[in-house]
Parts: structure tokens; C-alpha cells; sequence
């Protein structure tokens, strides 16, 4: 694991606390995340295009209501991180998308136990009002590192995984995923269309 | 409100979702957004906080953006209920208060997630797209340039951010002062903005714009090929194969990154047999 891998993920994490829990200024948005994050792997046209794909593949869902959404920051840091260190991108976004479905799934994971220090915390600002101040720089802190553990361990196991693999894949894995790597604009793009249909005014 | 509390609220509204949790949803982002305002109100009456909070600390859930209606409406009526000059009026206050919170999470809620994530979000992407295919970022190639000037690549992102930012810092901003000097009788100013026609125009730019995508997508796509080859066919083919799926899967609500993963699965078998 490289340093550059290892700053990726520290940048990511904090792009992913953008998503949800402070700011929402759009930072964590694939196009805007992956062209940051590729700054510190160098390769910017990898970053850009990881960008546009992430945003597309997951153009469908949207934070509405309760829904949570596959983190684009955790599939642009995973698949930028996995070809920094020698992946190629077709192969790195798969796995960069599997990361985000299970990104998710922790989140929703952490969102439902959260309450259980929220009550404490609760307890303590009806005490002391002051103390709510504390309670979201704790939830933010937390929130952090577990981002961080989580794109950290899964960027970890995928890549040491795939470079111990890469040698022994065959050469129709690398054209069958390229296939799919190369039809991800056109399944995102022709969803964007259904997605501003008119129902009603 | 006075100008500094109003950026108070402001700048802690950035804060909301902090501690978002399945049980109370934004509870804790309210008690940290209004705490300084409640501060103020109940300055004379420090005792009268815990029971205040009480009430912040309930279930709330809504819209980050369109959230602030709810700060400035339910900061009017808070300044009501420190003013209630009795019993059974203080209790009228609350009781006003409650549903205030709970019937205009429910509509901002419903006006944000349509207008910021279902129209302006994607609108801005496409915008984004434009821009690079315009620039020559052609990002459908798998082997991209690599001498493209760093300026090209963040410049269409930094639109769609400051497009994005500049409508929702707007209606953050405005919704406060606006929410907080309207009663119930203008929705506590929803009814300013035509929400709906905004919604229907950003979304009609949108499914022009998604559809002239696809087609300028397929010129970018296809413009190196000068004759029809087995190679231009294979893309089309992907490429319409994909796009008529893409529909299909749509209805049946499966989302993208199913499809995609599918693909993977079903390309690498084809590709074994």
C-alpha cells in the first residue's frame, strides 16, 4: 500500500462526510470527488472518467427519504486507488462499485446503531445545551473514521487480492470487462431520460 | 432576525445531517442549528432551555437545503411561544408549533427531493457533459488522452458545482428571512416560488438535454469510424443493446449498478463459452 493510496483514502473520507453529514455543498459528487482524488494519484483522466461513469452507474438512485444511495466517493476512491497501484480502470471499477453497494450497507449499518450514543448525548444537552456542540463534532469524528476504516480495508483487501490474481486472468476476463466498462455511459445516460419524464406539472 | 443570527443559522444549517439516525432522523442537526437562537430567546429565562430542547430533540426530518423554510418558521413561532402570556396559550403555542414542524418538514421535504436531487443534480451532470464533450474531453474512450490541460478537467465539474450551489445557497439563504417574516397563510412563503413550474422547467431542459447527450454521445462515439467494419458495428450494437436495457430495467425499477455488474457477469461467461 503506497502512501499516495493511503492519502486517497484520508481525502475520500473526508469527501464522504460532504454526502450526508456536514456541508452537502456537492463535493462528494462523482464529478467533482474523482478529478480531486486523482490529483493526489496524478492521473487525471482517470480521475475524470471515473467521475462521469460513477456519477451515471448510480444517476438512478437518489437520497430521497430514507433511501441511501451507493457512496460515489468510496467507488471513485476505490477504482482510482486500485489503478494506482497498477489495476486496470475496467478491472478497478467493478470493484469500485461493489465497494460503494457495500459502503451502504455499513452506512445503513452505523445509521440505525447511531442512536444508541445519541441518547447519552441527548441526556447530556438537556443537562448542558452547550454540549450539542460536542456532540456533532463526535459525530463527525466518528463518522471519519469509520469512512476511513471502511474505503481503507476494503481498498486493502481488493488490491493485494487482485495483484496477487492479476497474473493468472485470462484474457477474455480482460475483454469481457472491458465490454462492460465501456457500456456504463450509454446504461447511465439512457436512464437520465426516463428519470425527467413529465409526469404531472 | 437580526442579520448575524440569521448567518448563524446559516452556517450551522451546513451541519444538519450530522448525527443522522433511523430513530429521530435530523434531530440532533436541529438542536445544533436553532441553539443559538433558542439561546437568545430565552435568554432571560436560562431554565425554560431543557424543555425547549425537549421538543427540538423530537423526530425531524427533511430536505438539507429546503430545511431552512423550517428554521425560520419554526423560530417565529418559538419567539410566539416565549411571548405566550398564559397557560392555555403557551400550550396553543406549542401544540401550533408541532404541527408547524411537522407539516412543513413533510412539504419542504417533498419540493427539495424533487427539485435539488430528482432535477437540478442531474441537469447539472448533463451541463458537465456538454461542456467536456465541447472541450474534447472525449471520457466514452477507454484510452484516454493523456495530455489533456488540468483546467479542461475541473471546468465543467466547477460549473456544475457552482450552478448547483448557487440555486441551493440561494434558497438556503432566502428561506430563512422569508420563512421567518411569513405566516401560515403564504405556507410560510413556499408560496412565493413556484415551486412546480420550476420543477417542470428544469425537467423539461433536463429530458432535452439527456436526449441531445445520447445523441451527441453517439457522434463522439462513432465519428473516428470511416466505414462500417465489424468494429463500428460491435459499438453500435453495444451501445443500442445497452441503451434499450437500460429502459427495460428502468420499469422494472433494477437499478444501473445492477445492470452493470450483470453485464460483467454475462460478458465474462459469453466471453468463456
Amino acid at each position: 500500500m503506497t502512501p499516495e493510496v493511503f492519502m486517497l483514502c484520508v481525502l475520500a473520507a473526508l469527501l464522504e462526510l460532504d454526502t450526508t453529514y456536514a456541508f452537502q455543498l456537492t463535493f462528494s459528487r462523482g464529478i467533482i470527488a474523482a478529478p480531486l482524488l486523482s490529483l493526489v494519484t496524478g492521473d487525471v483522466m482517470a480521475g475524470l472518467q471515473v467521475g462521469v461513469f460513477t456519477e451515471l452507474i448510480f444517476a438512478d438512485v437518489s437520497p430521497l427519504g430514507g433511501i441511501l444511495p451507493p457512496s460515489a466517493v468510496v467507488c471513485s476512491a476505490v477504482t482510482l486507488a486500485l489503478h494506482a497501484l497498477g489495476i486496470e480502470l475496467y478491472f478497478a471499477f467493478f470493484f469500485g462499485v461493489l465497494g460503494a453497494i457495500l459502503f451502504s450497507v455499513a452506512e445503513r449499518y452505523m445509521r440505525k446503531n447511531r442512536f444508541k450514543w445519541l441518547v447519552y448525548w441527548e441526556t447530556q444537552i438537556l443537562k448542558k445545551p452547550g454540549v450539542v456542540l460536542r456532540a456533532v463534532f463526535f459525530s463527525l469524528a466518528t463518522s471519519f473514521v469509520m469512512n476511513f476504516a471502511l474505503i481503507f480495508i476494503f481498498t486493502w483487501v481488493c488490491g493485494k487480492g487482485m495483484l496477487w490474481l492479476l497474473p493468472h486472468i485470462p484474457t477474455q476476463a480482460h475483454f469481457a470487462c472491458r465490454f462492460a466498462y465501456m457500456a456504463v455511459p450509454w446504461i447511465g445516460l439512457a436512464t437520465l431520460v426516463p428519470a425527467f419524464r413529465l409526469k404531472a406539472r | 432576525m437580526r442579520f448575524a443570527m440569521r448567518l448563524n443559522l446559516f452556517f450551522r444549517s451546513f451541519f444538519l445531517q450530522t448525527g443522522w439516525n433511523y430513530m429521530k432522523y435530523q434531530n440532533l442537526g436541529l438542536t445544533f442549528v436553532m441553539l443559538p437562537f433558542l439561546k437568545e430567546t430565552y435568554q432571560n429565562d436560562r431554565d425554560a432551555l431543557p424543555s425547549v430542547l425537549q421538543r427540538y430533540l423530537e423526530i425531524f426530518n427533511t430536505q438539507p437545503v429546503m430545511a431552512s423554510f423550517c428554521f425560520g418558521a419554526l423560530a417565529r413561532q418559538e419567539e410566539a411561544i416565549a411571548k405566550a402570556e398564559s397557560l392555555t396559550k403557551f400550550k396553543e403555542k406549542v401544540t401550533e408549533w408541532s404541527s408547524i414542524k411537522k407539516g412543513l418538514s413533510i412539504t419542504t421535504a417533498s419540493i427539495g427531493d424533487r427539485l435539488f436531487w430528482g432535477a437540478l443534480k442531474p441537469l447539472t451532470l448533463l451541463i458537465a457533459l456538454f461542456i467536456w464533450l465541447m472541450l474534447g474531453v472525449n471520457f466514452f474512450e477507454i484510452n484516454l488522452p493523456a495530455s489533456v490541460p488540468l483546467v479542461y478537467v475541473f471546468f465543467a465539474g466547477g460549473v456544475a458545482f457552482f450552478v448547483f450551489n448557487a440555486i441551493a445557497l440561494f434558497v438556503k439563504w432566502q428561506g430563512i428571512k422569508i420563512s421567518y417574516n411569513a405566516d401560515e397563510k403564504s405556507c410560510f412563503g413556499l408560496t412565493r416560488f413556484d415551486w412546480n413550474k420550476t420543477i417542470y422547467n428544469a425537467k423539461r431542459i433536463g429530458l432535452v438535454l439527456a436526449v441531445g447527450m445520447i445523441l451527441f454521445g453517439l457522434y463522439h462515439y462513432l465519428k473516428d469510424f470511416s466505414e462500417l467494419d465489424v468494429h463500428f458495428v460491435t459499438r453500435a450494437v453495444i451501445v443500442l443493446f445497452f441503451v434499450m436495457i437500460s429502459f427495460v430495467t428502468r420499469k422494472l425499477r433494477i437499478p444501473n449498478m445492477y445492470l452493470y455488474l450483470a453485464a460483467v457477469v454475462v460478458f465474462n461467461l459469453v466471453c468463456y463459452l
